[in-house]
């Protein structure tokens, strides 16, 4: 098993060198840099070249790119142009934020999912299956920030249970219990949101699942044996049913770090995805490339997870 | 039967959320065009007052749209906002935490450092300046040597007093080689200055500290901004930003961003990036402490920030103009709405270097013939107005003196056409020498003016019998054309300095994006940078506009508006488009 995941984990080297050389190449072949994106009314061409090699951006694109490799492999992404700080420490400001409502996101929703999945499974065709069905769809084709606006309006302007935005209440100088639950009151609008879009899709992979499963001979053979009918579909079939749901689990992983641009702007949440945006927008490439490749590293990765944990799963693929 | 019936729904309901989506993405798009124009830029200003020059043909509406509307109820102020009596809380797109003046680039980092730091001069409502730390400023009979004499009293928010080499640090970390902000400081064209920035010396030449209130700087080239860039520099504290500076090496300088300190109204008390940042009166403040203790700029977004100042959870927020938000802002009765010119203008650009546009004629016509009075009430309604020469109508270099208005008139456009040798063709286009009179136009997407301003323009130039062909682009893409010079029009904004000193339209100056040349109008900027009266430059720059109207070297679209709301419970604010209001915080106070 350790000799698999050696390989795997040398096997991402050439991906990630791929990686690099697609990403860089983008933004390079992206116009404007830097400088033409800040738009300063009073930015002389002598200046502007002295910005260009303060930040070596006058050097050819294959030296920009080694340098930038080099640099990364000592573990230095560079200086953000904007933030004018460490990338690393920007990222490191701003990613927990994210991480916190998607992982909250993440609990909630395979949850509901799982649950909704195998009753709609179990009554297939049944009225709660179909309305589930519609629902579902439902709820998959709304736009995110038209429902966050929607609930901003609703749940937070007309009925004033939550607050309208941000992370913390301004000027709160609280800390343990008190500063958890003025956060926990201002992740309950973008939690439910993203969560309300996430659960759509998950539900159908959990119904398909189980559908799958319930047909199985052994179920049939688990209810001749007399067994109760809850025993069967979580005891028997559950289990089996999610299996495929494990592969997704691993690809959940960069999206616990990669925040959410449109929802983070909408409930002016301070994550990273506005963050990120903002450094395409305004090609701050040191922040951009490098985000860009913890999101790839943590994507490999989350690869990597899911084919172990399918192997722990089902002995039937289990390596030797 | 049912099925289908299901599946009817939900294609209803997804057609629907595309609907909303279009709505919904114009809303977003406005602010990401407006940031961009609203980028720090580093102050600069002539030093003599000015008298505003308000001789403009009025559009109609606009007394009642622009200006001040007070609060008219001040009884329906929410609680929130009535409970807090000694602070208030602001509401500002996230700044990007780099709190400290040498670097910082958006406008929100900008509104917070201009109250935490100070500097020898300060900006006055017309967008002049005035004496600040500085109580004495001497200039040498030949305008090259500046003498500050700092005012006694004044103090960093440690308590230490602010000296002269305090200055001359700061100007070290502006000529240092590593500097990477948004000024331009090797063109302030200070004695020694290259040197220093090259390392081949250790001290600026041209900075004298003769005791420790009173420094001379000396400059191997003035202009009019040379009393502005050498005085409106915020002064660093050596003591506390010092510690660590090498020559070449701003690292640990740029490391206290968030930790900022200096001689300010205000001082930092504690920043969570992207939430929020809590100042507090600085005790040692040399101007008096300030009347309101605490100060929270917290974070919105144009989806947030007009719930939150109807909830009383911010006292004053910068919401986007459009007769929607200003009519409910007023219909909310505690907030005094202020509307604002901005400092800037939208155009047209044609290539002044291709054949078709080199042509004065047809560049007229097609200003004529182009409706820009409908295309501006389209995007901005009364919030925005048509304008003929490139300035601000509140800047003292404005004129409307002998400036053609351009109303739109077809028949004039067809006429100067005709004269240009433009023919309508069998087809109904015009030609010339064979080619077809047909215009590749650029925008960027998602742009309210963009929307307005394709239709109407399409349908006028048909009109006048010109092809029309419209692409959307990322803005650096169409940057990228113009650099090329390979464009026939594209459409984008200009922000403006206080000081109407520019390169936009002198031959091949940096900012030139229309390769517009005349020889007289080089010959007036280079005058007008050059004199330091300011009755003798609005002459200079009034007969440079004359020349660019009457060349129309692109087309001027507009001037648009910002829009502030405030709470009425506060008062005392001076609030100008030159000066901002955080420049008179530290004396608003809570009325109650």
């Amino acid at each position: 098993m350790s000799q698999y995941i050696i390989r795997r984990l040398l096997q991402m080297i050439p991906t990630l060198i791929g990686i690099s050389i697609i990403v860089f190449a983008i933004s390079q072949m992206v116009p404007g840099d830097y400088i033409t994106a800040s738009q300063n009314p009073n930015m002389t061409a002598e200046r502007a070249d002295q910005l260009r090699a303060i930040y070596g951006l006058d050097k050819p694109p294959v030296q920009q790119y080694f340098v930038w490799v080099k640099n990364m492999l000592t573990g230095n992404l560079g200086d953000s142009f904007q933030h004018k700080m460490p990338v690393t420490k920007v990222i490191n400001t701003y990613v927990w934020n994210s991480f916190a409502i998607a992982i909250v996101t993440l609990i909630l929703s395979w949850t509901i999912a799982a649950f909704v999945g195998v009753f709609s499974a179990q009554f297939q065709y049944s009225f709660f299956d179909k309305v589930v069905t519609l629902l579902v769809f439902l709820l998959m084709s709304l736009p995110s920030f038209f429902i966050g606006l929607l609930a901003i309006k609703y749940f937070a302007l007309d009925l004033t249970w939550f607050p309208t935005g941000g992370m913390t209440s301004a000027g709160l100088n609280a800390s343990g219990f008190a500063y958890i639950k003025d956060v926990a009151s201002h992740m309950v609008l973008p939690v439910t949101v993203m969560t309300v879009l996430n659960v759509g899709g998950l539900t159908r992979y959990f119904r398909t699942g189980m559908l799958e499963v319930i047909r199985q001979d052994y179920i049939r053979t688990a209810r001749a044996k007399g067994l109760k009918e809850r025993t069967v579909i979580f005891k028997h079939a559950f289990r089996n049913a999610l299996l495929p749901a494990i592969t997704l689990l691993g690809f959940e992983l960069p999206g616990l770090f990669g925040g959410a641009m449109i929802l983070e702007r909408v409930f002016a949440w301070p994550g990273i995805g506005q963050i990120y945006l903002a450094s395409l927008n305004m090609r701050d490439y040191p922040l951009m490339l490098g985000f860009t490749m913890f999101l790839a590293v943590l994507t490999l990765l989350g690869n990597l997870l899911s084919d172990i944990l399918y192997g722990v799963a089902d002995p039937r693929i289990r390596l030797k | 039967m049912k099925k289908r019936l299901s599946l009817m729904l939900v294609t209803l309901m997804a057609f629907g959320s595309i609907l909303a989506a279009c709505g919904g993405g114009e809303e977003t798009a406005k602010t990401d065009t407006t940031t961009p124009t609203e980028t720090a830029t580093t102050d600069n200003k002539t030093d003599e007052t000015a008298a505003t020059d308000e001789a403009e043909p009025a559009a109609e509406g606009e007394s009642d749209a622009i200006g001040l509307t007070e609060a008219t109820d001040m009884n329906s102020n929410p609680e929130a906002a009535k409970a807090r009596t000694d602070s208030m809380i602001i509401g500002t797109t996230a700044p990007q935490g780099v709190f400290n003046p040498l670097f910082h680039q958006t406008a929100y980092d900008v509104a917070i450092d201009d109250t935490i730091f100070a500097g020898f001069i300060k900006v006055k409502g017309d967008g002049t300046y005035e004496n600040d730390m500085a109580d004495d400023i001497k200039i040498s009979e030949d305008n090259k040597t500046y003498t500050f004499h700092i005012r006694d009293g004044a103090k960093f928010s440690d308590g230490t007093p602010v000296k002269a080499s305090d200055y001359l640090f700061t100007m070290k970390l502006y000529m240092d080689a590593s500097y990477d902000g948004q000024s331009d400081p090797l063109s302030w064209n200070i004695v020694g200055a290259n040197e220093y920035n090259k390392g081949t010396a250790k001290e600026i030449s041209g900075i004298k500290v003769v005791d420790d209130q009173t420094v001379s700087v000396t400059v191997s080239d003035y202009d009019a901004m040379t009393q502005v860039n050498l005085g409106g520099i915020a002064i660093l504290p050596e003591a506390y930003y010092g510690k660590g500076y090498k020559q070449g090496d701003l690292t640990t300088v740029k490391a206290l961003n968030t930790k900022p300190m200096g001689a300010g109204a205000y001082k930092m008390k504690n920043y969570s990036a992207g939430q929020e940042v809590d100042l507090v009166a600085n005790e040692n403040y040399y101007g008096g402490v300030a009347k309101v203790p605490n100060i929270i700029f917290k974070t919105t977004t144009d989806t947030t920030n007009m719930a939150m100042l109807q909830s009383g959870e911010t006292d004053l927020d910068n919401i986007t103009v459009n007769e929607d938000n200003v009519e409910e802002l007023k219909s909310m009765g505690f907030l005094d709405v202020d509307v604002l010119k901005n400092n800037g203008y939208g155009y047209v650009a044609m290539n002044n270097k291709k054949p078709m546009f080199a042509d004065v004629k047809v560049r007229q016509a097609l200003t004529y013939g182009l409706n820009r009075a409908e295309v501006v009430d389209a995007a901005y309604g009364p919030y925005a107005e048509v304008i003929n020469i490139p300035q601000s109508d509140v800047s003292w270099a404005y004129t409307a003196d002998k400036i053609n208005p351009y109303d739109y008139n077809p028949e004039e456009a067809k006429k100067l056409l005709d004269e240009a040798g433009w023919k309508v063709g069998a087809d109904g286009i015009r030609e010339k020498d064979g080619k077809k009179f047909e215009i590749n136009f650029s925008a960027t997407a998602e742009n309210p003016v963009v929307d307005a301003l394709i239709p109407i323009m399409t349908e006028n130039y048909q009109e006048l019998g010109i092809k029309l062909v419209t692409e959307t682009l990322d803005f650096n893409a169409i940057m990228e054309k113009k650099d090329r010079g390979d464009y026939d029009m594209f459409f984008a904004a200009w922000g403006l300095t206080p000081d109407p000193d520019s390169t936009v339209y002198i031959t091949d100056g940096a900012q030139n994006n229309s390769g517009y040349s005349n020889k007289e109008v080089d010959a007036l900027y280079a005058k007008g940078k050059k004199e330091l009266d300011l009755n003798k430059r609005k002459e200079i720059y009034a007969e440079a506009y004359q020349k660019i109207n009457a060349d129309a070297p692109e087309i001027l679209m507009y001037q648009r508006t910002n829009m502030l709301a405030i709470n009425g419970r506060l008062d005392g604010w001076d609030i100008t488009p030159y000066k901002e209001y955080q420049h008179s915080l530290s004396q608003v106070e809570v009325a109650q």
